[in-house]
């Protein structure tokens, strides 16, 4: 009981945290003030619990899918916003070093819809123990053990990121952010699969006597960069289909800001 | 900013494109399961390999519970005293163990496809 519930929640939260530290480490790359964090996580946390509390009533929509098609759409909404993100973190380096001013509202949109959809599921998952309050007390005390191991290794993604020079950093960051985009959006593609709204198909390779998805690194992979063992061509397709298109956001940034730049006056050129 | 707007129509596009997908789905076998006492009931079920799979999970422990399957890559919560909808397969031949994850030592079954 107690291991179960370390390891759900640590599962859980180790992917919004990943998301936490790679953009706050990011905020403190571009200057933006990280008073964000703090009202995404408030956000975040409410709307679990409001979704936590309608899980029944969302689960009969869509003839019983509706639990998928909410997660997907909350996936694709992460994706989205990490998109827009991917365009504007190339603003600054452009710009002398000042961000976007909605950066911060699109980095906190990204970090409260990460916690409310898994926030919401630990409170489900806890919902389950209330009866017997001994139960419901080791449970909590794993739960408590789980979100500590996520949060020290979100902790060390964090001073990993900064301890590296600021080229470095933005490469890092941009890919670990890019994995993490693709990995939602493929995730988003296989609720839409189990929904029966998207063809199922069969497998097209199966990686899982290299690293099995329930081995340790199988459950880091997966919550870093979306690993699956078997996956199939359509969730394949999202995966990489969503990085190249990341990327050519990006790139598509670098030429519009380049060309934004302001012509200098008065004083030299750098 | 101009490709945000244009992402945002191809998202939409794909979800309506998705949803007149599974409009058009046609009927599926049914299999039923049920949770007891954080246990499977039958624990075993056999389908037949190649074909999608409606299957019926219905919960009867007044506490929620999540299938969960890594062979079939499924995964979805079932509430106390609901039932619940997962499409599985087409599979290829074989054994596809699942697990309820909230209670992973008792609530274990197998899928053998044939």
């Amino acid at each position: 009981m107690l291991l179960t519930s370390v390891i759900i929640v640590l599962r859980e939260v180790l992917e919004a945290a990943l998301l936490i530290s790679i953009l706050s480490a990011l905020s403190v790359t571009y200057s933006v003030r990280r008073g964000w964090i703090g009202w995404a996580l408030a956000c975040g946390s409410l709307s679990a619990v409001g979704l936590g509390l309608s899980i029944d009533t969302i689960s009969g929509w869509f003839d019983g899918v509706g639990q998928e098609v909410i997660n997907a759409f909350m996936q694709f909404a992460i994706y989205l916003c990490m998109a827009v993100l991917a365009f504007l973190i190339r603003a600054p380096a452009a710009n002398g070093g000042r961000a976007a001013p909605v950066l911060p509202l699109v980095m906190a949109l990204i970090v409260a819809l990460a916690v409310t959809r898994e926030g919401s599921e630990v409170l489900v998952y806890l919902s389950g123990f209330t009866a017997d309050l001994k139960q419901f007390l080791v449970v909590l005390l794993g739960s408590a053990v789980g979100a500590g191991i996520g949060i020290s290794i979100g902790a060390l993604i964090y001073y990993l990121l900064r301890s590296m020079t600021h080229k470095r950093a933005q490469l890092t960051s941009t890919l670990l952010l890019v994995l993490v985009a693709a990995g939602l959006s493929s995730q988003a593609a296989l609720l839409l699969i189990q929904a029966d709204w998207l063809p199922a198909q069969l497998p097209v390779w199966n990686s899982s006597s290299l690293i099995s998805e329930d081995s340790v690194a199988g459950q880091l992979l997966y919550a870093l960069v979306g690993y699956e063992a078997t996956p199939t061509a359509i969730q394949a397709g999202f995966y990489f289909g969503s990085a190249v298109l990341m990327l050519l956001i990006g790139a598509a940034a670098g030429i519009h800001y380049r060309r934004q730049r302001p012509r200098p006056r008065g004083k030299a050129d750098r | 900013m101009t490709s945000a707007p244009r992402l945002l129509a191809c998202c939409l596009f794909l979800l309506a494109a998705s949803g007149a997908a599974g409009q058009a789905r046609a009927e599926k076998p049914v299999v039923a399961l049920e949770i007891r006492n954080h246990l499977f009931w039958p624990s075993e079920l056999v389908v037949p390999a190649h074909t999608k799979i409606k299957l019926q999970v219905t919960n009867n422990d007044p506490t929620p519970e999540e299938f969960e399957s890594y062979e079939l890559n499924r995964e979805k919560v079932i509430m106390g005293k609901r039932t619940a909808v997962i499409f599985i397969g087409p599979l290829a031949p074989g054994e596809y163990p699942f697990f309820g994850e909230f209670h992973p030592r008792t609530a274990q079954g197998r899928v053998t496809a044939r």
